[in-house]
């Protein structure tokens, strides 16, 4: 196997593996803040969830297969390692990017869902209510 | 708030239309109709003006007796519908409240005449 084709499989089994932590990172941690937005409802909230995960695994897996060219021959240790570098470096920085944008999501969705249980406007006023008999009984 | 108590006009054609549209809604907040100035009105509410309640829409929070009277009555009414809620936020801005305000008032005070051209009022 020559320097090149190791480079290749240690930058994809790198990549690999820090996409598959991150996802599930977001997959588990995510899921608390879904399950508040959707008021309980966890049927909905895995649904959710489990989509987001997928869309996260596929823009990451792009990326990865997309940038995994170098464009030149590498044929020493030190210049696997530099390249490496450069490439895992990248993935990781489209890792945290995505990773921020789902924790964005997740907070706007959040704040969406706990500002709609507000009124939209005051009240003009308060007026004490007597309680009917008929409604006593409901 | 799981309830909102609705005084509505009895006598004006649109308002009872509008009454039959909003109880086909799917609600996120259920609405209670009740007439103004009628009976149960001024049983179940007996420090509210009630001449007040004939000349708009008037729509009291049953958890806390919170009264939102004229636009803010519309808009309450909207707030409790599951596919309107989004619309009360956007009609309550500070950039379309006054318009809202504008276009509600119009209509309040208009709802005979409107009924009447509609073919609404029996």
């Amino acid at each position: 196997m020559t320097i090149g084709i190791s480079t290749y499989l240690i930058y994809l089994a790198v990549s690999i593996a820090l996409t598959i932590w991150v996802a599930r990172t977001l997959h588990k941690n995510g899921r608390v803040f879904l399950v508040d937005v959707f008021h309980g409802n966890e049927a909905l909230a895995d649904s959710v969830n489990h989509l987001l995960v997928v869309g996260f695994y596929l823009i990451n897996f792009g990326y990865v297969s997309l940038a995994l060219k170098l464009g030149y021959v590498v044929t020493t240790a030190e210049q696997s390692i530099e390249a490496l570098s450069v490439k895992v470096g990248l993935v990781l920085l489209v890792l945290g990017g995505m990773h921020f944008f789902n924790l964005f999501i997740f907070s706007r969705m959040r704040r969406r869902s706990v500002a709609r249980d507000q009124p939209p406007v005051g009240p003009d006023a308060f007026t004490p209510i007597q309680q009917t008999a008929q409604q006593q009984e409901a | 708030m799981f309830l909102l108590t609705v005084l509505y006009d009895p006598e004006c054609g649109l308002c009872r239309r509008a009454h039959e549209w909003l109880a086909e809604q799917s609600k996120i907040v259920e609405l209670n109709f009740v007439p103004c100035a009628s009976e149960e009105a001024r049983e179940r509410y007996p420090q509210l003006n009630h001449d007040l309640t004939k000349k708009d829409l008037t729509v009291i929070g049953d958890d806390n007796g919170a009264v939102y009277f004229g636009p803010k009555a519309w808009l309450m009414v909207l707030w409790a519908l599951a596919r309107y809620r989004d619309w009360s936020y956007r009609l309550a801005t500070p950039e379309l409240l006054p318009t809202t305000r504008r276009v509600v008032s119009l209509i309040s005070q208009n709802r005979y005449q409107i009924g009447r051209a509609a073919g609404l009022n029996r």
